[in-house]
């Protein structure tokens, strides 16, 4: 069989998604894309928060997209543009002393030189670091025990990326990879705002604390990112989060992937060898596939559309056991003008503006969590894109849109019960951010962890499909023994967050996936 | 329920402990799981030619027993064994292997299908772990009964008609491998034709409330029949003979082995034909599919070897001098009148070409004397009467 008349069917059409079917549409296969929602874009799209107020729905920074991809699926002509980028982080604190990211110079709250210093050179070590988990997440890892002579080569690679990184570097990745980011900090920073606002980048999205062993891998993963050659820099596109994946959409569309809205996929249809025949749609209809492609979580994929009957009893141990419980919530606000935060310059407003004071406070949020609580101080990332698009607020109206980390997917008072007291204490804490906001709300919302499982079908409504730790990296991505893409189901691949090199908007795992299915496929 | 004291107790005694005790007159004792149980009661041999010529009774209590109920049962049990199992009727027994997710064997033991969505798992180690990972994702329900069942093996050519003399009838018609429940004394009671010493046989699991009553019975409706209580020693040397591995000897049990290499595949083991690889899924398939294509490591045999010294534990060579194996079980058999082993043969060993020489040690006096004797290999059982299949059984 030529690749011409195989047929995939890609299950959920979020970024990863897309950008695998693109590849393999490009390679001459013959791709349907079946997404759930009436919307193309998963956590990576646009959501009326009220009439004419857009906000987006998960992610609202972009960060970590893989340039190539960018390039060759032509995004830029498909339509993606920045309304802003290179965006500053500015660190809010209660006293009003904001301190300000920029690149690799911070200013602001009394820094001293020596501070801007230690700064500079924290980041460089790091993103020496970070570029050894760069070149790791450009290929699918490697099997480890496999005597195939390709794995043999990658697992061959990895190695030599860790020793050309020279003597020093080499020894703050075995030094770092295993710590946590509270004793890395305290090793660079005495300036405790400083190491607050950077912790907060190892956390964000996560289930962890400073002083959780495994913080310094989120930390580097986040700073894998580049945008226009720019490590660790933020952007927000222009018309909403949806025009990041719209462009997307239009890539895999002239790429030939025929995409199918609102249809939510029932059941992977197997055959009595446990052989992939196609799906199932909810609505019963069939569809034949001589590959399947999920882009959806892996426990999701195998718990729910394969079914445990249909595997072997070790492996849905393994899948039920991936640490995916969701830490995230999104606080969004419809604004009747721009607040004014404490400490910030109004031209500055447009900016990633983080709440995380002290890694004190950020470890308090964390131990809330650990015990199904919430804290009434919880670290959040805000940005109000309306200042650089006009087109997600009416005139001269705003949105808010936060990230609010800490906040579990297992709440002991459940979420219905919580919900209303965390969003009044998130409104409380931005009244003492940015005095007078309250007044200016036309309305808010905030989505749980919980919301977000319910909304885009992602067990426990973790955003990265699984806990960015050790454990669950590289090679033991989504688990041991179920790396690179493929999956104990023949003619079954994973494309997802949950593969490697997992979360975030970067598309690799899509773009990984598409290379390894055409290699072994055709 | 299992009981919880173990910490009072150190072991306990079986529902029979008090019969058992006073008839193991040599008070050799050992401990099987939780469970205290005689080694020997007053001779091994003896022990031994009365489950050949008559009768005897060993106290299997300490047996893990685990119970299997739910709507997805059947399905349950297809996917944790490697057998087919829909081919194990309701009021059958069945003998089964499973594996780890590297094809290894975990255990072996054997299933009763005792009803419709209802299995009992009868083995050697603790399954409540494998079972409940297992049971993810079907309704079933697993349970551990080993405190709560008492077991008697009744083992020998005179066993049905004891049974007979009993009262429970119709015994003779169970077929090898069957199971009927009979009344006893109000409560309910599960006779099943199966054993461990490859001879017409009898299990017998009961409530302990009758435990004593039915021994009571059953030796005093035996006397006549030649009947006697049996130890492990006993025990280990009609197993043998009837060509039944025991884990923990005849091969490591996966989860407790320490070195790569040294588990078995159910291939490895002699067992091909309890893996079903046209099942879409079980524990082990994938493992197993690629030893089928990649050939496996190990061979078990059977073997005869020269002379009349028990092999045990020797090193085996082939004629070039080269080690090719090792015995895990050995005996010198008084039914076949054979020395006999199990045995473990890797490379350079070629099937039909190379042969087998065992190196025995034996003790002469405190001085201990080697041996090389060659072996040839055994395909049947060493013991293997007509009256083990005969149905219905005969009356001695």
């Amino acid at each position: 069989m030529t690749r011409k008349n195989k047929n995939i069917a890609i299950i959920g059409g979020g970024h990863n998604g897309l950008i695998c079917g693109s590849y393999l549409a490009k390679a001459g296969f013959k791709v349907d894309l079946y997404e759930a929602r009436s919307d193309i874009g998963g956590m990576a799209s646009t959501r009326e928060l009220a009439d004419g107020y857009l906000v987006p729905g998960a992610a609202h920074l972009l960060h970590q997209i893989d340039s190539g991809i960018q390039k060759s699926l032509k995004l830029k002509q498909h339509g993606l543009s920045y309304a802003a980028s290179g965006l500053k982080t500015i660190s809010i604190n209660p006293k009003g002393n904001a301190l300000i990211f920029d690149d690799d110079n911070i200013s602001g709250d009394d820094i001293t030189l020596r501070e801007q210093d230690q700064y500079k050179e924290f980041k460089t070590t790091m993103k020496k670091l970070s570029g050894f988990f760069k070149r790791a997440y450009q290929s699918p890892p490697p099997r480890l025990g496999s005597e195939d002579r390709k794995d043999l080569s990658s697992l061959m690679k990895l190695g030599w990326n860790l020793r050309t990184m020279g003597k020093d570097s080499m020894r703050n990745m075995l030094k770092f990879i295993a710590v946590n980011i509270h004793d890395v900090l305290n090793e660079y920073f005495e300036h405790e705002h400083i190491k607050g606002s950077i912790a907060l980048d190892a956390l964000l999205g996560n289930r962890l604390g400073p002083r959780t062993n495994n913080s310094v891998i989120t930390y580097l993963h986040q700073l894998t990112g580049d945008l226009n050659g720019v490590q660790g820099s933020y952007a927000i596109p222009k018309g909403g989060m949806s025009s990041y994946t719209q462009a997307l959409q239009k890539a895999a569309e002239s790429a030939g992937v025929t995409i199918h809205l609102n249809s939510p996929i029932k059941q992977i249809d197997l055959d009595s060898d446990n052989k992939v025949k196609g799906l199932i749609l909810e609505n019963d209809d069939t569809v034949q596939a001589d590959i399947v492609v999920s882009g959806i979580d892996p426990r999701s994929t195998f718990m729910c559309l394969v079914g445990a009957k249909h595997l072997e009893p070790t492996m849905v141990h393994k899948i039920s056991n991936i640490r995916m419980r969701g830490n995230t919530s999104k606080l969004h606000l419809a604004l009747s003008g721009l607040p004014v935060f404490k400490g910030v310059e109004p031209d500055d407003m447009g900016h990633r503006i983080i709440n995380a004071p002290t890694m004190k406070y950020l470890e308090l949020a964390h131990d809330f969590t650990k015990y199904g609580q919430y804290s009434n101080e919880l670290p959040m990332e805000i940005i109000i894109p309306s200042i650089h698009d006009d087109t997600l607020a009416p005139k001269g109206r705003h949105v808010l849109s936060a990230i609010v980390n800490n906040t579990a997917y297992h709440l002991k008072d459940g979420w219905d019960d919580s919900k209303p007291k965390i969003l009044e204490n998130c409104l409380n804490q931005l009244e003492n951010m940015a005095p007078g906001i309250k007044k200016l709300i036309v309305h808010a919302e905030l989505l749980s962890p919980v919301d977000f499982e319910n909304e885009y079908g992602v067990t426990g409504g973790h955003w990265h499909h699984g806990e960015l730790t050790f454990d669950q990296f590289l090679m033991l991505r989504p688990i041991p023994g179920m790396a690179q893409y493929t999956s104990t189901i023949e003619s079954l691949y994973l494309c997802g967050a949950g593969s490697h090199p997992g979360g975030g908007l970067m598309g690799l795992a899509g773009k990984n996936a598409a290379n390894e299915i055409i290699s072994r496929e055709s | 329920m299992l009981q919880q004291d173990h910490y009072k107790k150190s072991v306990y005694k079986t529902p029979f402990h008090e019969r058992t005790s006073e008839l193991n007159i040599l008070n050799e004792w050992t401990r099987w799981k939780d469970y205290t149980v005689s080694t020997n009661y007053f001779r091994t041999d003896l022990e031994y030619f009365a489950v050949r010529n008559t009768t005897g009774v060993i106290d299997y209590t300490p047996m893990v027993k685990q119970k299997i109920t739910g709507p997805d049962s059947d399905e349950f049990v297809n996917r944790f064994f490697t057998r087919d199992m829909k081919k194990i009727a309701i009021g059958r027994v069945g003998y089964v292997v499973w594996c780890d997710e590297q094809g290894q064997v975990l255990d072996d033991g054997t299933v009763f299908h005792i009803r419709e969505n209802e299995y009992w798992l009868l083995c050697v180690e603790r399954q409540l772990d494998n079972l409940g990972i297992a049971a993810i994702g079907f309704d079933v329900k697993i349970e551990e009964i080993t405190d709560d069942v008492a077991c008697l093996g009744v083992q020998g050519p005179t066993s049905c008609s004891i049974l007979k003399a009993m009262g429970f009838e119709g015994i003779e018609h169970l077929k090898p491998f069957d199971i009927k429940h009979y009344d006893f004394q109000g409560q309910e009671i599960m006779i099943s034709r199966t054993g461990f010493s490859g001879d017409l046989g009898y299990e017998v699991c009961m409530v302990n409330e009758v435990a004593l009553n039915f021994w009571d019975d059953l030796f005093d409706k035996g006397e006549i029949y030649g009947i006697h209580p049996f130890g492990l020693d006993a025990l280990d040397l009609v197993r043998i003979e009837a060509g039944l591995l025991v884990p923990g000897q005849d091969f490591m049990v996966a989860e407790d082995a320490i070195r790569p290499g040294s588990t078995r595949s159910p291939f490895e083991l002699g067992l091909s034909w309890l893996v079903d690889l046209s099942k879409p899924v079980f524990n082990g398939r994938q493992a197993l599919l690629e030893e089928k294509k990649r050939g496996s490591r190990y061979t078990f045999v059977k073997l005869n070897i020269n002379g009349n010294k028990p092999a045990e534990g020797s090193y085996l060579y082939n004629q070039s001098g080269k080690k090719i194996g090792n015995v895990t079980s050995a005996m010198f058999s008084p039914s076949a009148k054979a020395n006999i082993a199990f045995a473990s043969l890797h490379d350079p060993w070629k099937k039909g070409k190379d042969k087998i020489v065992a190196e025995i040690y034996y003790q002469k006096d405190l001085e201990w004397n080697k041996v090389m004797e060659e072996a040839t290999i055994v395909t049947k059982p060493f013991f293997d009467p007509d009256r083990k299949r005969t149905t219905p059984a005969e009356l001695y």
